[in-house]
């Protein structure tokens, strides 16, 4: 064969496999593997969670030298709850003293697959909620900047072709660079690949009140296309000229969608009708309760709620025993409303729950209302952490692991999730995961 | 002494008279850089609401409501939803300091000249006149306070 010939021939090959497909989802790949669930909700269950009051059970025995053990997370584990020095349930006669009836008939440890003793390399919350979200430990950027890994909303977007308001990330404030994480700066992923951020209990709250419950109701018609008109000509004359600006790809319609959603909810919280947990009185509860209705509009195919409350326990240990005790709750809420009140997600979802970290051996030394010591979270012992997930696929009722035998890896909830959503072979393709390994690959 | 007077008088003379006059070609300045290149950093979200406000309401911000409006505009993704519904309330807000339509219908051209300067602090150019020019005849409802709102929401008047 010419040599020409050859290079033409070689050109015209390489070309061919490398064109895509537009296929009719609009999508311009094809997945790579099949979902086990078409919807996964991540709970970033993170705040710093000590595997003795949670997964452990020992409540005051392995913290406070007070002989009392017991579960108060018993809608996430199974086990029956202390009977002694009970102050981490809601206030009745005395603080803490009236602890919240149980919602799932069923534990979620029963419904699926737990992971006694996991490893979490990174103690710190935006790092390890970093890690939590793009499967690398973040060793090389600071604090207060974006990730330089892809977030698994980017890779479910390029790779999977899901629509902006398909994704949410719904954080309980906006503290922590908590928001810097809906999208990161690697150059071949960014912000046409983010997810929608929320943290609802400022947009909702008396922030929310001030200044942006009373917006306008322009006619979409007669104001906004006008409108929208003029804009368009002038980003068009900037864009020849100046800087893009970050833009995370919500179409005119889902923008609609998103500001209607702003006002009905609204609404909704004058009429006290938004989907809270029974007992919502602290952030993370709240916080859960507009994920549900975020849930409920826009049916995501991927939604992450992050929960830190429990992050007290630096000063307070009661009140971290009270946090542990209101999200257990709010999870629980959270799983009873999809299976019930979302058809399109019922029986179609699974849940994942992992801390970012865990906490210390040994006290701190500062001493709470109740005597109790609190922990930060530096030592090894704030590198044990559990996860928990339950959904179509998952193996029910099954335990991996145990106190003194670690299996897993922070790193591999991003695989676990793609995994599941039918796009791990593009996560591991893109070569910038620390682990290729899902939770199911160590079953 | 005289001569030395008289030869310095005379070199002093020569040299101050050596001035060439430039040449007037009667035709204007114009700038030949591009209008928006010197606009290359994005505002914070508390840059972008400041100015907004001051530009709107005529007076500055209070040092709360920046927080409390930051907070708001961190606490959605998509910042452009954000903005809008902030801005949307602005509008609902008594305060607001607009010149009126008629005023507008009757000198389109200085209206959205000083538009240009009132949001991007700089000339309009031609094209974007006669855009403009254009787009009110075709749209006889258009109010100002449409137009402010394209301003307030368009990218360049994200950079500065």
């Amino acid at each position: 064969m010419k040599r020409r010939t050859f290079i033409k021939n070689s050109a015209l090959s390489v070309a061919a496999i490398s064109t895509p497909f537009i296929l009719p989802s609009g999508r311009l790949f094809a997945a790579t593997g099949q979902r086990m669930a078409d919807h996964v909700v991540f709970v970033a269950f993170a705040g710093g969670v000590r595997q003795q009051e949670s997964v452990l059970k020992r409540y005051l025995d392995d913290s406070q030298e007070y002989p009392s053990t017991g579960n108060i997370m018993y809608n996430m584990f199974n086990g029956s709850s202390p009977t002694d020095k009970i102050v981490y349930g809601t206030d009745g006669i005395v603080s803490g003293d009236t602890p919240i009836p149980q919602l799932l008939t069923q534990t979620l440890q029963s419904q699926g697959t737990l992971f006694n003793e996991v490893n979490a390399s990174v103690v710190g919350h935006y790092p390890g909620v970093n890690t939590l979200l793009t499967g690398n430990y973040m060793y090389s950027q600071g604090l207060r900047n974006k990730s330089s890994s892809p977030t698994i909303f980017e890779y479910l977007r390029r790779h999977q072709g899901e629509k902006a308001t398909k994704t949410w990330f719904i954080g309980n404030g906006i503290g922590n660079s908590i928001p810097l994480l809906d999208y990161s700066t690697h150059e071949d992923y960014g912000s046409q690949y983010g997810a929608n951020f929320l943290a609802p209990i400022i947009t909702f709250g008396s922030d929310g009140e001030d200044h942006l419950k009373n917006a306008k109701v322009y006619h979409p018609e007669d104001e906004l296309a006008p409108m929208y008109k003029m804009k368009y000509f002038l980003d068009n004359v900037w864009y020849s000229q100046g800087k893009a600006l970050p833009n995370i790809g919500n179409t005119e319609q889902e923008k609609a969608e998103i500001k209607q959603f702003v006002k009905d909810m609204f609404e909704k919280k004058d009429n006290g009708t938004i989907a809270h947990p029974p007992q919502a009185s602290g952030g993370d509860g709240q916080t859960i309760g507009y994920a549900c209705e975020v849930l409920k509009r826009f049916k995501p195919t991927f939604t992450v709620v992050y929960l830190s409350n429990v992050d007290g326990c630096h000063n307070n240990f009661t009140g971290y025993l009270q946090s542990l005790h209101a999200a257990d709750h709010a999870v629980g809420h959270l799983w009873d409303y999809i299976q019930n009140q979302i058809p399109e997600m019922a029986n179609n979802t699974t849940l994942i729950l992992s801390p970012e970290h865990g906490r210390n051996l040994e006290p701190n030394g500062i001493k709470d209302a109740n005597a109790f010591y609190g922990y930060d979270h530096s030592d090894a012992n704030s590198r044990r952490i559990f996860n928990i997930m339950v959904g179509p696929g998952v193996d029910s009722n099954l335990t991996i692991g145990s106190e003194g035998n670690q299996v897993g890896d922070i790193v591999n909830i991003t695989p676990t999730i793609a995994e599941i959503l039918g796009f791990k072979d593009d996560v591991i393709n893109s070569g910038l995961t620390a682990s290729n390994t899902s939770l199911f690959d160590l079953i | 002494m005289r001569k030395i007077y008289i030869i310095f008088s005379l070199i002093l003379f020569t040299f101050a008279s050596c001035k060439k006059e430039e040449p007037i070609y009667d035709v204007n300045q114009i700038q030949s850089t591009s209008y928006n290149a010197n606009k290359d950093k994005l505002k914070s979200p508390a840059q972008y609401i400041s100015i907004l406000y001051a530009n709107l309401f005529q007076q500055a911000l209070s040092a709360n409501e920046l927080v409390e409006i930051t907070r708001c505009i961190e606490s959605i993704g998509d910042k452009e939803v954000a903005h809008e519904i902030i801005l949307s309330n602005f509008m609902n807000k008594s305060g607001v300091t607009l010149p009126s339509d008629s005023l507008m219908r009757s000198d389109l051209n200085g209206f959205i000249e000083e538009t240009y300067k009132r949001f991007y602090v700089r000339d309009i150019t031609e094209a974007e006149r006669e855009f403009f020019l254009n787009f009110f005849e075709s749209h006889p409802d258009l109010t100002v306070e449409m137009v402010y709102y394209a301003f307030s929401l368009s990218n360049e008047y994200q950079f500065y």
